[in-house]
């Protein structure tokens, strides 16, 4: 039994990684922006109000977390954003910065602490942040700040290797949550529903290693380029 | 004789490609953070007072140059910081993202009706920001500014390339300005720089864009 810390636990993506994680008997913190009454009857430890933008919330976050030890921190706590040239609303683009990109970094940097050898950190950023993938433009402060994720991934990856922690950069797939909610139906049928992306995910996190760390992943198991 | 405007023509890689320019005969618009009494004397048309990350500033520079018709456009203003993860500043670090990311898309998109079928767009990241190449960790603000800042790019090139401009992202080298006064080792002087930027943007096509090039002419990886 491995304690696992998930952040942007109250839907979506991080709700399904939560209830996985209690399903196989793992010791859950379930960061949630709001709460999740869900994952409390599960039986993970809940941590309300944790918005991952705020210096004060992530601190008093850790403060609470003091000598407890974490063995697997996956940031999935994220926000999407449609913009394009012409109509480029740069608040939104900073905005997603703070949260996909800043957010992240706050949550690891405050917890580093309760990181120890053996520890793995997982970041759920996006294909869409993929520079080498990006074949059709747009999406600017989307893909501005998962590329920006992704490059804290490189970074805490050389940085954290000779603590002996490792760190996987995560795709999770297209996913059918809140965060694409007007999406055409030709589109949502393609959709991939959260259970599987986080089947997926902690897959990925299961084999991950000092080895590999520092790499990029598709939750079904495929490396992708930057 | 094709009208060039750079970005962060105060000093340093972007008053070298100024002065190049001007030595080759082109028509310079230079947008300084301050001022340059430098390429005012060298026939450059300064225009003062730019701080790419102020949409007041940049917009009324797009009045003033409504109507014109710029054939290269450098964005070149940029800073460096450096947060290590025992040492992280969340504020330098936004700063370097608006600077770094932000500049170079704020100032497209406002001096977009300048651009036409044709014209070229030079944004100067850096190999710091390449995610394949980050094989000594640290610079978080920096790195992550100058990945964004490349990706901005390459989505540029996708949306501009119907309307014929072409986007090209340029490392500039380890270059001796006032961003580099603490690092040791080998820098190459900002004229040397200059000049391999420029034969990358004379190298620029449509089929091209969307690219990364060290000025040396290497391809980098993102």
């Amino acid at each position: 039994m491995a304690t696992y810390l998930v952040t942007g636990a109250d839907r979506g993506i991080g709700e399904a990684l939560c209830l996985q994680l209690c399903e196989r008997g793992e010791d859950v913190i379930a960061a949630c922006f709001e709460d999740s009454s869900t994952l409390a009857e599960k039986g993970a430890q809940i941590e309300g109000g944790v918005d991952v933008t705020s210096d004060a919330a992530v601190q008093a976050f850790a403060q609470r977390l003091i000598g407890t030890h974490v063995d697997v921190l996956i940031n999935v706590a994220g926000i999407y954003a449609d913009d394009s040239l012409g109509e480029l609303d740069l608040t939104n683009v900073q905005r997603q910065f703070e949260v996909n990109a800043l957010g992240p970094l706050r949550v690891i940097h405050a917890l580093l602490s309760c990181l120890d050898q053996g520890s793995k950190v997982g970041i759920v950023t996006s294909r869409m942040g993929s520079i080498a993938d990006n074949t059709s433009g747009r999406l600017y402060g989307y893909r501005m700040s998962k590329a920006a994720a992704n490059m804290l991934g490189r970074s805490l990856a050389q940085d954290l290797k000779e603590r002996g922690i490792a760190v996987a950069l995560l795709h999770p797939g297209m996913v059918n949550t809140s965060l694409v909610p007007n999406l055409p139906e030709s589109v949502r049928i393609q959709l991939i529903e959260p259970e599987v992306a986080a089947r997926g995910l902690i897959a990925r996190m299961d084999e991950l290693t000092l080895e590999n760390t520092g790499k990029f992943w598709h939750a079904n198991g495929e490396v992708l380029p930057w | 004789m094709a009208t060039y405007l750079v970005t962060g023509a105060d000093r340093g890689i972007g008053q070298a490609l100024c002065l190049a320019l001007c030595e080759r005969g082109e028509n310079v618009i230079a947008t300084c953070l301050e001022d340059s009494p430098l390429l005012a004397q060298r026939g450059a048309q300064v225009e003062r007072r730019i701080d790419v990350t102020s949409d007041e500033a940049v917009q009324s520079l797009a009045k003033r140059l409504q109507g014109t018709r710029l054939d290269v456009l450098i964005s070149n203003a940029g800073i460096a910081g450096n947060s290590t993860l025992g040492h992280l500043d969340l504020d330098d670090m936004r700063s370097q993202f608006e600077v770094n990311a932000l500049g170079p898309l704020r100032v497209v998109d406002a001096l977009l009706p300048c651009l036409r079928q044709g014209s070229k767009i030079g944004i100067i990241t850096s190999r710091v920001g390449s995610l394949a190449d980050n094989t000594s960790g640290g610079m978080y603000g920096y790195r992550m500014s100058k990945a964004a800042a490349n990706m901005a790019g390459v989505s540029l090139a996708h949306d501009l390339k119907g309307r014929g401009i072409a986007v090209v992202l340029l490392h500039p080298g380890l270059v001796r300005t006032a961003l580099t006064k603490d690092v040791q080792g080998d820098l190459v002087e900002p004229a040397v720089s200059a000049r391999g930027l420029l034969a990358r943007i004379d190298d620029l096509t449509l089929g091209t864009s969307g690219t990364f090039w060290h000025a040396n002419g290497e391809q980098l990886p993102w």
